[in-house]
């Protein structure tokens, strides 16, 4: 980090520069960005949790179906069974909270295991991950939920252990290939020959020092994903269901109402999505070129 | 078992008062132009296209265009003749003579020539309906007969087991021809036939396009004059949203069953028609008798008295339907105007309550002897199930308020079913009957229909309403099988076994363009031969 | 190319093929064992004819799991993918002609989203960023964080409301706008699959890492031209490699566009599939779309053999 603080104090020279010329600060933002958003999301988790919300957001009023922001009292307006979509915006992101923690610890934890065991291991090892990656790599993802959909049923859980599942080659190949360049620098040699245990090489050196920052990346790309998926498939049907808001559900409700010039309900969690997603991703990448910066110096 | 917008629907036959009729077909001279094509959208695909192996609405629709039957119904819903020009009926009502058209052929396959229909025809779509290899849903109709056969080529005689009121409406069955099937014993989806069918009917298949569309051309040889329509094109849809604007952008010229939720869009529109049909259906919620809970007929009534029927149908369909209080198909001389349907009164809905036992608990949940009235409502998924959701949903909120816990849970259509039927794993669902026209609910309510894949899935049973069903059945007086009915409707509506809601208007909209459009409340194309386009309206 | 070079090339390509024959192998059985664990039994659905009726007569006689997988694949090899239990059509026949749509949705999409996102990836790679660039660049992660059908309606919305046309009439030939109702959903699924950004991305970081190395520097200095030189590595192995990456991305935002503007295609067939628990048709779609994949990365080894025999034999 200290160096980083210097490179941009060095950028910070160039000010007559317009800012997008100065790439380096431009992650400074994007970060910022994605900073901003995942607090956001974290308040209106808790905001949710603790019940701090304007309306009830099961609260049907029959009354007042598809209500235009502001008005009644209800600043985003009313979905189609008269709900505050303010409120079930904000208590929305809890339906991704538990099913995004799940597709990112299987991607996390399989992809680093799968990894770790294909730099390491040699080439037969090696050869047999990368088949399988290959494996899972050739369904696309919506095809192999509606073909679990039909086996077994639709549930955000199963549905998110695919979406962790098709996340494992992903984390793999990025392990393999940082302690593959470890290893080209002779550092895991080296760190046998000083006579530390394979475990701690692997968990602290590899996996702690080195690959810390790849996981993170991984981790706030794959929720990305998982909002994603989840609005597509309420689209199809098979996402969160009535009554619990989701995100994706909500779009999907509001949409039925988006031909007859009625934007207002699906437009508000579409833009949630929005901003979120967008703010994963600029946080990912973000880090990803600050940590890259960092290691080339 | 058919379904509609992800509910399930039910076919009853039509019992209607004999007619016998002698009059010949007149062929078409009533001055209309011929030609224009109607485009129709449908919310999507159908599975087989003939009349025997399909279940589904979209299909119904278009084998109505393809076949007909040995009888028909004409606009006043009375039995007229279609197949057979004459019939008779032996004074023990055991035997129905039909004497068949001469003037009949069936739709000529490529470079073929056009094959008469005949007596032969008749029998062999009898006997591949009834072989018990054939998959349809239409042999139980056809049980209460006991035997057909060929007097001559142009006569076939039915012999019933016993005589039943109404018989001669459940043969307007469609009949295929005995050269289509390509195997001759019994017919299966894997048949070809299914998906290239031909008949005898105003429209005849010319083609599946790669886009799924079905294409019906009019068949110039049909024995009631030719069709003015010249195409008949339904259009596959997966988002009914986009069908609606289709229909706006002149990509489709009709949608038979417009969502409630774009009727007000369409009303606004000078273009275009919408036409009010009344299909003979009512939703409702049903209980299942097997929970401890439910089977307190306190309880399901104080259920109904929580629920604001009137109000969730003003707010949801735009008051486009009409309370029902019984069983029967509204509308069908069955049903009993003089019992009303149970008003709204949490009051009441609380005072049944607290008769029956139960006490605010913590939470506000009412609870009796320690167990909570909590309870499981398992409603089917459907993509576009928007209506289904708000009854659902404003149901759960109504139930809230007199400390009833519904919990919804969605299934996705097959397991929903087999929840339902087969395994009874439910407490309340919510569905729709479909009724063809029909007086008959025996496999609803009768306690012998309880048990996997029957209908009486509830689980309902009294022996008084079996006694009457049966008595209803065996009947051969239309009067004294009214007042039966009357009685049953009193009864079961005072049991509750179901939460009676409504039945819906159903609106076809059309381009103004399209003229004389009747429609069936059931089949929808059935008098489609007589529609037409005036010549320069048509695009 | 040197004749000596020919017979590496055929030994490399053969080794694809039978690395690409392996994962397909591989994918039939993951998709077996998906229906074989469902509690359902849709195995006795999808094994026709004779296993089903030996099954049958041997009351009670449970037929190993492998046993069931190998005349499973038996028939598939065939070209039996048995038939819908909805429809009761032909798998394959079925499969096949809603996939030909569906694969002129993908490599349209797949066009479009390269089109927009190399010049991107060009011009900042090459002159580093400036404000268009950026604007781009931007549009290009706010696409990809769009919901896709929600995208789409607004494409339509616009398209009907502004432009007062239809773009759905698919179908509907003699209209002279008919070929928007291709375009429309190409654009927005080229658009909106998600990958926009990450495309951009990585050919930017591709791109830019060719053009600095050493061969193209030597190249430049020589005033040679530097799209001339970088062309095959900088260029045509990142797209070629992109190409095969995303294939399963745009297949999979196929299944919402189709919905949206009702493209005929696998997608639509699968959601119906899934809906009806359909076993064999989604079955049928899950093989064909993992083949699509397969030949996608077929393709990306060939050409990354053909233009760099060398480094591909290690």
């Amino acid at each position: 980090m200290k160096r980083y603080s210097q490179v941009s104090v060095e950028i910070g020279e160039f000010s007559n520069l317009p800012f997008w010329k100065k790439t380096d600060s431009m992650d400074l933002v994007y970060v910022g960005y994605g900073l901003v958003i995942v607090s956001l999301v974290v308040v209106s988790y808790i905001l949710g949790a603790f019940n701090l919300l304007p309306h009830d957001p099961q609260e049907i009023n029959i009354d007042l179906l598809m209500v235009s922001p502001g008005n009644s009292g209800y600043l985003l307006g009313t979905d189609f069974m008269g709900r505050d979509i303010l409120s079930r915006l904000i208590v929305g992101i809890q339906a991704y909270f538990l099913p995004g923690l799940l597709a990112i610890t299987i991607a996390l934890v399989f992809g680093t295991f799968l990894g770790v065991l294909a730099g390491l291991c040699g080439e037969r090892i090696d050869m047999v991950i990368t088949y399988i990656a290959n494996l899972v790599d050739s369904f696309p993802r919506l095809v192999l939920i509606l073909l679990m959909v039909a086996a077994f049923k639709p549930d955000i859980y199963y549905i998110m252990i695919i979406v962790g599942i098709t996340n494992v080659p992903v984390v793999a190949a990025l392990v393999k290939s940082k302690i593959n360049f470890l290893k080209q620098k002779n550092f895991i040699e080296a760190a046998t020959a000083l006579g530390l245990s394979n475990r701690v090489i692997i968990l602290k050196h590899i996996l702690w020092y080195n690959c810390r920052s790849v996981l993170i990346i991984q981790a706030t790309l794959g929720m990305a994903e998982a909002i994603l998926m989840e609005t597509s498939l309420s689209y199809l049907g098979f996402g969160v269901q009535e009554p619990t808001p989701s995100w994706g559900n909500m779009v999907q409700a509001g949409a039925n109402y988006f031909m007859q010039g009625k934007f207002w309900s699906s437009t508000a969690p579409a833009l949630a999505i929005l901003f979120t997603i967008m703010g994963f991703h600029l946080l990912g990448d973000g880090l990803n070129n600050i940590f890259e910066r960092k290691r080339n110096k | 078992m058919k379904r509609l917008q992800g509910i399930l629907l039910l076919i009853f036959f039509v019992t209607f008062g004999i007619m016998v009729s002698q009059s010949e077909a007149a062929r078409k001279k009533d001055g209309r132009p011929d030609g224009g094509t109607v485009k129709y959208g449908e919310f999507g695909r159908p599975t087989t296209l003939d009349s025997i192996t399909s279940n589904d609405m979209i299909s119904l629709r278009i084998t109505e265009l393809i076949f007909n039957g040995l009888v028909g119904i004409d606009q006043k819903q009375e039995i007229v003749p279609e197949l057979a020009k004459r019939w008779e009926i032996s004074d023990n009502g055991r035997t129905y003579t039909f004497s068949l058209r001469k003037d009949v052929t069936w739709h000529p396959r490529e470079g073929e020539k056009p094959v008469p229909f005949t007596a032969d025809d008749v029998i062999f779509t009898y006997d591949i309906m009834m072989h018990p290899k054939t998959i349809t849903s239409l042999k139980v109709r056809y049980e209460f007969i006991e035997s057909a056969t060929k007097v001559d080529d142009y006569t076939v005689r039915f012999t019933l087991k016993r005589p039943i009121l109404n018989a001669l409406a459940r043969f307007s069955f469609k009949i295929i021809p005995k050269h289509g099937p390509s195997n001759s014993n019994y017919l299966t989806r894997k048949d070809p036939f299914v998906h290239n069918p031909i008949g005898t009917g105003p429209y005849m298949l010319k083609d599946i396009t790669a886009d799924r569309e079905v294409i019906l051309v009019a068949n110039d040889n049909y024995f009631k004059g030719r069709p003015h329509i010249d195409k008949f094109i339904a259009k596959p849809f997966a988002d009914q949203n986009i069908m609606t604007q289709a229909l706006m952008f002149n990509a489709i010229n009709m949608i038979v069953l417009v969502n409630p939720r774009n009727i007000p869009e369409i009303q606004g529109d000078k273009r275009f028609v919408l036409q009010p049909y009344n299909a003979l259906s009512y939703s409702f919620f049903a209980y299942n008798m097997r929970s401890r809970l439910l089977a307190d007929k306190r309880v399901r009534k104080a259920f109904t008295y929580a629920v604001n029927r009137q109000e969730m149908l003003n707010a949801f369909f735009n008051g486009q339907g009409t309370l029902v209080s019984g069983p029967f198909a509204p509308g069908s001389w069955a049903y009993n105007l003089d019992v009303q349907s149970v008003p709204y009164s949490t009051k009441k809905a609380l005072n049944l309550l607290k008769e029956a036992g139960f006490v605010r608990g913590a939470n506000g949940i009412m609870e009796k002897d320690g167990e909570k009235l909590s309870l499981i409502l398992k409603v089917p998924i459907e993509k576009e199930s928007e209506a289904v959701k708000r009854v659902v949903l404003a149901f759960r909120s109504y139930l809230k308020k007199i400390g009833v816990d519904i919990k919804v849970e969605f299934k996705e259509w097959l397991s929903w079913k087999e929840d339902v039927f087969l395994k009874h794993n439910f407490d309340i669902i919510f569905a729709s009957w479909v009724f063809d026209d029909s007086a008959d609910i025996s496999s609803l309510f009768h306690s012998s229909e309880i048990g996997p894949w029957k209908n009486n899935f509830g689980a309902y049973s009294n022996p008084n309403v079996d006694t009457l069903i049966v008595e209803s059945k065996l009947t051969l007086d239309h009067e004294k099988r009214r007042t039966i009915n009357r009685k049953l409707h009193a009864i079961i509506a005072e049991e509750n076994p179901y939460t009676f809601l409504w039945t819906l208007t159903n609106y076809a909209a059309y381009n103004k363009k399209l003229r004389h459009v009747a429609i069936h409340p059931y089949k929808f194309f059935t008098f489609a031969d007589e529609w037409f386009m005036p010549k320069g309206g048509r695009r | 190319m040197k004749l000596s070079s020919i017979r590496p090339i055929a030994l490399l390509l053969s080794r694809e093929l039978i690395v690409t024959a392996l994962l397909l192998l591989g994918v039939s059985f993951v998709v077996f064992i998906i229906l074989y664990l469902s509690p359902g039994d849709p195995f006795s659905a999808l094994l026709n004819g004779q296993m089903a009726a030996d099954n049958a007569s041997s009351a009670g006689m449970s037929v190993a799991w492998y046993a069931q997988y190998l005349s499973w694949l038996g028939n598939i090899l065939r070209g039996d993918l048995g038939s819908s239990l909805r429809t009761g059509l032909p798998v394959l026949n079925e499969v096949i002609r809603v996939g030909i749509n569906t694969l002129y949705l993908t490599i349209g999409s797949m066009s479009i989203t390269l089109i927009i996102a190399v010049p991107i990836a060009l011009f900042s790679a090459r002159r580093g960023m400036n404000v268009y660039n950026w604007t781009f660049t931007m549009f290009a992660y706010v696409v990809s964080a769009l919901p896709v059908f929600w995208l789409g309606y607004i494409v339509i919305y616009v398209f009907m409301h502004k432009f007062g046309l239809f773009p759905l009439a698919f179908g509907f030939s003699g209209t002279k706008l008919s070929w928007l109702y291709f375009l429309l959903p190409v654009f927005v699924l080229g658009v909106g699959n998600g990958t926009m950004s990450e495309v951009v991305r990585y050919l930017r970081e591709e791109i830019g890492r060719v053009f600095s190395e050493e061969y193209i520097r030597t190249a430049l200095a020589k005033g040679g031209s530097i799209w001339k030189h970088s062309f095959k590595e900088g260029f045509l192995i990142p797209i070629t490699e992109i190409i095969a990456s995303k294939i399963p991305f745009i297949l999979g935002g196929a299944v919402v566009v189709e919905q949206v503007f009702n493209w005929p295609g696998m997608g639509r067939m699968a959601w119906q599939a899934a809906q009806d628990r359909d076993y064999p048709i989604i079955m049928g779609i899950a093989i064909l779309s993992a083949i699509f994949v397969r030949l996608g990365s077929l393709l990306q080894r060939v050409v990354y053999i053909m233009v760099n025999p060398r480094a591909s034999r290690e």
